[in-house]
């Protein structure tokens, strides 16, 4: 019988750390270091949760470093809540790292990343790989009041320029995160997460004011592994993240359906038919 | 010195399986997926994700919402159709060190042979699904296993086509699931996977819009497993042929509970979401149970919890 690899992306993780950033924002720091040392920009995790009584949560990774990777959420229900309840010295299973990250070859000099609530919880990998490689980083960060503008100052630590963004106007500019970037000139790249109408508006400015993104998509995964076809995005059936699927699809289109998890959940913004 | 070790290995038709367990039909990928996460040399046999004649593309997002206690899918049987699926998937199938079994969905009986045909005809399938309870497709998806007759007819013409283990698997969503598991018997089924998705719904209260693309889906996960094990035991009680039985199962006590209903295997779905670790915690439980319970193989408990399994031949001739 033909040797199987051993499960080598399921960690036992130990949780050293636990700060709620704001009401319903936790940031969870685990022991990790295979986790850490793998962990690409923009990848993310499936959490078990501790009391096996929910389906595995898709998670974000935040940071990694040394040993310790850390995730970054909202909790917005059930299976959140429970890992939010964590204690540091507890143990959380994570299966990871997941999924295909942001694409940051071609040397981008001034690159734009949009955030918009939780969806910051996915860039400050990328924002310092990019620091890393000498390139200018500017952070716009929107969320829904001040509040919940949680970390800005870790990314201007980390060497980015910061510009904010509130609905209710209690930080920054009173208006959408999305505003600061159609004024905004000169990028050559722009790296975007948050929720799904962030994501349209940064795809339509990004086609306005000709620059590329690259858009990391939120949806509900069930495997997260590319088992389930649960969570799939059209793109176009010509990009190289298409599955290698249909020849043609009903009614001779020129989309396909993509695995957020596992052709994702980053995608090139002109790439997608959504 | 060496004691004998309680057998785990069961039989499906013609199928030997190392383990009573099952990976179910578009929840486990070809297992392929899930190599760097569980350990697929203790499991049974993956079933494929369901293959149809032509393309499909599949529902409309999203296709997935989490429940409590479970979840409701609505994919749409998303796969490349029939004859690319023969070309590039199935040859990767071929030195996989795990049985797969090839699930085949369609919305008429020619449909069925078609593909059913063309499938059981590859050495890398160790084995049929027939997949005719899907709850998510606009048309005829699930008519077949909501009719005893269509069943039948189902059944009937891909078991001419092929000697290979025909598994079929039947739906919950009906009134009397026991009489069409008895059509599917006498049709010429090897055995029986009871049971597919139960119908479900959830909606928005914020938008005021049904939650999943496809408005309606199937209910998964331990929320439905009551309602499978029910089923197992029915079913148990007019059929001969070996039942797998799946719905809800995340732990060695739930996988009992089939076996003791009449299940000579179980198949695990929506659990490999919680944590793809579960299957091989099963089978490394259910030696444990056997062991201490002085049982040399699975089979000395299936349906031992049925009181009428002993007796299931003689319904035979009650059906009307």
């Amino acid at each position: 019988m033909t040797t199987v690899d051993t499960p080598s992306r399921v960690h036992a993780t130990l949780v050293t750390g636990r700060r709620e950033l704001a009401p319903g924002v936790v940031l969870l720091e685990l022991d990790a270091p295979e986790l850490a040392a793998s962990a690409l920009p923009g990848q993310f995790v499936m959490a078990i949760p501790p009391s096996g009584e929910s389906a595995a949560t898709a998670l974000g990774i935040y940071e990694a470093q040394m040993r310790c990777a850390s995730l970054l959420f909202f909790v917005t229900g059930k299976r959140t809540r429970e890992l939010s309840e964590m204690h540091v010295g507890e143990r959380l299973d994570v299966v990871g790292p997941l999924g295909n990250g942001f694409d940051l070859s071609g040397s981008p000099r001034r690159v734009a990343i949009v955030a918009g609530g939780v969806g910051i919880a996915s860039v400050l990998l990328p924002a310092q790989a990019l620091i890393r490689a000498r390139a200018r980083v500017t952070l716009l960060y929107g969320a829904r009041t001040a509040s919940l503008l949680v970390e800005a100052q870790r990314f201007a630590d980390a060497g980015c320029e910061v510009a904010l963004a509130t609905d209710d106007g209690t930080a920054g500019y009173h208006g959408y995160v999305t505003d600061l970037l159609e004024r905004s000139r000169n990028h050559d790249l722009i790296l975007a997460c948050g929720p799904s109408p962030m994501l349209r508006a940064v795809a339509r400015v990004a086609h306005q004011i000709g620059v590329r993104a690259q858009l990391s998509l939120e949806e509900t995964f069930a495997c997260g592994v590319g088992g389930c076809w649960g969570c799939v995005v059209p793109i176009v059936r010509t990009s190289a993240q298409a599955p290698s699927f249909p020849p043609e699809s009903a009614g001779g289109s020129d989309v396909v359906h993509a695995r957020i998890c596992k052709e994702g959940p980053v995608f090139w913004s002109n790439e997608l038919r959504w | 010195m060496v004691e004998t070790q309680p057998s785990l290995a069961v039989k499906i038709g013609k199928l030997q399986l190392p383990y009573p367990t099952l990976m179910g039909s578009g929840c486990y990928g070809s297992g392929k997926e899930f190599v760097q996460f569980a350990d697929l040399r203790k499991i049974g046999a993956v079933v494929l994700k369901s293959v149809t004649r032509l393309p499909r593309m599949g529902n409309a997002t999203p296709r997935l919402v989490h429940t409590p206690a479970g979840m409701l899918n609505a994919i749409g049987l998303q796969n490349p159709g029939i004859d690319w699926y023969l070309e590039h998937e199935v040859p990767k199938y071929a030195r996989l060190p795990w049985r797969v079994v090839g699930s085949v969905a369609g919305f008429s009986v020619d449909d069925y042979a078609y593909v059913c045909e063309r499938l059981a005809a590859r050495d890398e399938i160790a084995g049929i699904e027939l997949n005719i309870s899907c709850p998510n497709v606009a048309s005829e998806g699930e008519t077949f296993a909501c009719n005893p007759q269509l069943t039948a007819k189902v059944v009937r013409t891909c078991r001419d086509l092929t000697d290979k283990t025909l598994i079929v698997k039947l739906s919950p969503n009906v009134t009397d699931i026991a009489a069409i598991a008895y059509e599917a018997e006498a049709a010429g089924a090897d055995a029986l996977a009871v049971i597919n998705t139960v119908r479900g719904m959830a909606i928005d209260v914020d938008t005021w819009h049904p939650r999943l693309g496809n408005v309606t889906g199937g209910l998964s996960g331990p929320a439905i497993r009551p309602i499978a094990v029910l089923a197992v035991y029915e079913v148990a009680r007019v059929v001969t042929i070996p039942i797998v039985g799946q719905g809800g199962i995340e732990t060695t006590r739930d996988a009992l509970e089939f076996f003791l209903a009449g299940a000579t295997a179980v198949s695990i779905g929506t659990a490999n979401f919680t944590d793809p670790r579960i299957p091989e915690r099963i089978v490394e439980e259910l030696r444990e149970y056997l062991w201490n319970r002085n049982l040399a193989s699975i089979g000395e408990m299936v349906g031992k919890a049925n009181v009428g399994f002993a007796t299931a031949h003689e319904y035979e001739g009650d059906e009307g």
